[in-house]
């Protein structure tokens, strides 16, 4: 990776001495020193060196150039970048754009674009300093005037951005706007907080003034449609698209395929292949698998729980897993009887064992959820006794709260990724043991999404996030645009923040666990577990990691004989 | 005839304007809006309502309608919100990627199935018509899904002899033609089994006819009876049928297409109504009432013509 360049003022954040000292006396473990370090400004080659490793990076074979290589994956539209909504609408323009950052598989972010970062000390103003041998496939240099000019895009309201819902609350301020919804109430929209708010220091050097403190930038700036395109393209990608990546595209044809060529003149090593493409095989499970099977493609962009076990059978495969934060969440809303009383939404949660939920709907792959979605691989999680399963708990609860038979209600959900339904399926039926008759109502995933801050009682997928501070502050804090549930609860707020302006290991963690027992109490959520996700890939394909949200990278791959 | 032909074109233009406004009419009232599904589940009111407002789709139904309807009527059937294209660019290809597997497919369908339902009817009740009976029926009762997957479990798994998808282009180190072989093995299967009880059953019924028994008590030898007399009777009731294919071929294999990755028409329309892309479903429903009509026409003519005893007046 990007290792070799110290900071050109050699300034170290104040807090990176004494993340060495927690290291040392064993408190922070390597994978979380490295995290923060790095997320304060220290590259990744130095943070790794103070950690005592090596960096994975050094440790690969030497790659083979040359080879084509074919991956099953959805090729939707791709013409507007800055709008996607999904992942692999991303993993298209991935081979030919950048972000500023990478967080890699280990959750370590680290500078791409960017040389390195700086922070103030409480976290309020960000200096990112480009890197200087950047060059675009048209042979301009990447300058900061570029990469300003998207930043601009992403906040502006008229683009359709979900950049700009995670940025919003440290770099806009809403305001009323000139468009009404239905009950003739104006509809908020967003302008920056201030003038000064994105602000060119040079030629390659961009500063972030924030209206709050907000550790997470770095990791923001991965967020996937947070591509640096070139301003001449007016934020259209196509294929004659101009990128700092390591491909170009050849024809990508909607629906069906798209194709990408090695570039010249690419400003890093490789890449190694000549061409890497993308084939759309729909929505069938059966029909990728029908296609490595036949070796018509090397690999998948992502593995399905029903395809895990013919997969396995296939001998010129290899199955790549890792554990993640992605998961999703039977969350309640408190606006609606009888989820108002924060005992019944306990006891549906008591109600329920997680570890036979993992093993029926994932097939045992990844960790028992434990409703409060903080996962085991955050640096704030803090071990919890765990809270179920308790039947005889969980009536008296039901009990309690003026429930003594049960209820009946109706839960929706997604008809795919398949382990969804069975998962709910699953906790239908524990439910039942305590009275609370659920009745499921499984729609189309397009349709989910239309409803999916509405419906009362509702399955919803998290992905994944490499901190818990980036995650519960969207899901759970009063009033935001994805706070699913509605649920407003003030010292849930208060810790929220709080949370992400503490940058010391110890004292958020502190924090997380008020949080974390704030959530098993009172909060919104049933989480049955944490996914590990995983994809197959010919063993002839080297240089492969899998992303914990299915990023690829093609330049880094190669083929073997 | 003229007066005939024109009496139907007419009714196919009412029944694709009708098509057209119910079509428009129905997705109105489908779950969820159009904007939410460009965007995604992320995107905040105001960013709804710019693209809501930019689409032009706060207009009334009745206006959205006649727009789009103006438009039709010169040439343009609008863009595609998935592919975010012309349909026109769209359309066209996977409809020639489907007339592909539905022309390989016809082209074995009609031979085979008149063989083999004439071999069945010919003696009713013998072994050869038990057999090619009793095949027919379970090739045509395993759903399109279940002999898709098993197919390709057998040559494209276990045996490694054919590709398992078929993307056409991309396929891998496989040819177009493989690539064609299990998509059209499965339609084969399904709809052959189906046109094949209909030639048994159509030619069962001329054999019991008198001027067979007739012919037969002449002296004529079995050649001379089947080839001279009963053949061309029999073939005019299963001639509907097999045209009737030709509608089942191209709107209807959706689900082969989806099994086996297959870039045509039915897959289109799957995602198209998955993301409620109202003008490519609108331009889909259209061509499907295009084909349904007209080999319909072309069965009533090909009738007239087959049997002399109908006249249209």
């Amino acid at each position: 990776m990007n290792d070799n360049h110290e900071g050109r003022e050699g300034r170290v954040h104040p807090e990176i001495p004494r993340l060495a000292d927690e290291l040392a006396a064993g408190r922070l473990d390597r994978r979380e020193f490295l995290r923060f370090a790095t997320l304060l400004g220290l590259s990744a080659g130095a943070a790794y060196g103070l950690a005592g490793l090596r960096s994975a990076a050094a440790d690969q074979a030497v790659p083979k150039p040359g080879g084509s290589l074919r991956i099953s994956m959805r090729v939707p539209d791709a013409r507007h970048p800055h709008t996607f909504s999904w992942v692999y609408d991303s993993n298209l323009v991935r081979q030919v754009n950048d972000h500023l950052t990478r967080t890699g598989p280990d959750n370590v972010t680290r500078p791409w674009l960017l040389e390195r970062w700086s922070v103030s000390d409480d976290l309020k103003t960000w200096t990112l300093y480009l890197r200087t041998d950047v060059v675009w496939s048209n042979g301009e240099p990447l300058v900061a005037e570029h990469v300003i000019w998207n930043f601009r895009r992403w906040l502006d309201p008229a683009v359709g951005s979900s950049i700009l819902g995670l940025m919003k609350g440290y770099m806009l301020d809403d305001v009323e706007g000139e468009r009404f919804d239905e009950a003739g109430q104006p509809i908020l929209t967003t302008r920056l907080w201030d003038a000064n708010a994105i602000e060119q220091l040079d030629d390659h050097t961009i500063r972030l003034n924030c209206k709050t403190p907000q550790v997470a930038v770095p990791e923001h700036l991965f967020h996937y449609p947070a591509f640096i395109l070139h301003p001449s393209q007016n934020g259209e990608w196509d294929e004659d698209a101009i990128g700092t990546g390591a491909f170009r595209p050849v024809e990508i044809a909607t629906g069906k395929h798209a194709v990408f060529a090695r570039r010249d003149g690419y400003w890093r090593d490789g890449p190694w292949l000549d061409e890497i493409a993308f084939i759309d095989h729909g929505d069938d499970p059966a029909a990728p698998l029908a296609a490595i099977a036949s070796k018509q493609v090397h690999g998948f962009y992502e593995g399905s729980t029903l395809q895990y076990h013919a997969l396995q059978a296939l001998d010129h495969v290899e199955l790549h897993s890792r554990v993640t934060a992605q998961t999703a969440v039977a969350r309640m809303q408190p606006a609606h009887k009888p989820f108002d009383d924060a005992r019944v939404r306990k006891a549906l949660r008591v109600a329920l064992d997680c570890e036979k939920l993992l093993q029926i709907g994932h097939l045992g792959l990844g960790a028992p959820g434990e409703h409060h979605h903080v996962a085991p691989i955050h640096p704030e999680y803090a071990e919890l006794p765990p809270l179920g399963p308790d039947v005889a708990g969980a009536k008296a609860l039901l009990t309690k709260a003026g429930y003594p038979d049960g209820f009946e209600t109706e839960i929706a959900c997604k008809k795919d990724p398949a382990w969804e339904l069975i998962t709910v399926q699953a906790m239908v039926e524990m439910w039942k043991q305590i009275g609370v008759r659920v009745a499921i109502k499984v729609m189309p995933s397009a349709q989910y999404w239309d409803v999916w801050t509405k419906v009362p009682f509702g399955f919803t997928m998290w992905t994944h996030r490499p901190l818990a501070v980036m995650t519960l502050p969207l899901a759970y804090r009063s009033g935001v645009p994805w706070n699913e549930s509605g649920w407003a609860n003030p010292r849930m707020d208060e810790l929220l923040t709080q949370a992400e302006g503490t940058l010391d290991l110890d004292a958020r963690r502190t924090i997380f666990r008020e949080i974390e027992i704030l959530m098993q109490e009172e909060g919104p959520i049933c989480q049955p577990l944490w996914r590990s996700v995983f994809t197959p890939m010919d063993k002839r394909v080297k240089g492969f990691t899998l992303h914990p949200t299915f990023y690829l990278f093609a330049e880094e791959w190669w083929l073997e004989d | 005839m003229s007066a005939f032909l024109l009496r139907r074109l007419g009714f196919l233009l009412i029944t694709l304007l009708a098509t057209s406004f119910l079509v428009f009419a129905i997705s109105e009232f489908a779950p969820g809006d159009v904007a939410t599904k460009i965007l995604g589940p992320y995107a905040t009111a105001d960013q709804i309502a710019l693209l809501t407002e930019e689409m032009g789709l706060n207009r009334p139904m009745p206006v959205r309608y006649l727009d789009w309807l103006g438009g039709v009527l010169s040439g343009d059937l609008g863009t595609s919100t998935l592919f975010k294209q012309p349909v026109n660019e769209v359309l066209w290809g996977r409809l020639a990627n489907t007339g592909l597997l539905a022309g390989i497919a016809f082209a074995l369908i009609v031979p085979f199935s008149l063989v083999l339902g004439v071999v069945a009817g010919m003696r009713e009740a013998s072994l050869r018509d038990r057999s090619i009976s009793v095949a027919s029926i379970i090739a045509t009762s395993i759903p399109e899904f279940a002999s898709g997957v098993f197919l390709a479990s057998i040559f494209a798994v276990w045996l490694g002899w054919l590709p398992g998808t078929s993307p056409l282009s991309l396929g891998g180190d496989w040819s177009v033609a493989q690539q064609l072989v299990l998509p059209v093995a499965v339609v084969v299967l399904y709809d052959l089994g189906y046109v094949v009880r209909m030639v048994r059953a159509s030619m069962v019924e001329v054999m019991r006819a008198p001027y067979i028994r007739t012919a037969v008590l002449k002296g004529l030898t079995r050649s001379e009876v089947i080839f001279r007399h009963a053949l061309r009777n029999a073939l005019i009731a299963p001639f509907t049928v097999i045209l009737l294919q030709i509608n089942y071929l191209i709107t209807g294999v959706v689900v082969v297409e989806a099994v086996f990755a297959y870039p045509g028409f039915g897959r289109m329309m799957l995602d198209a109504a998955l993301a409620q892309d109202i003008a490519l479903i609108e331009a889909g429903a259209l061509v499907a009432v295009v084909i349904a009509v007209g080999t319909q026409i072309a069965g009533d003519i090909g009738y007239m013509l087959l049997n002399p005893r109908i006249r249209v007046r």
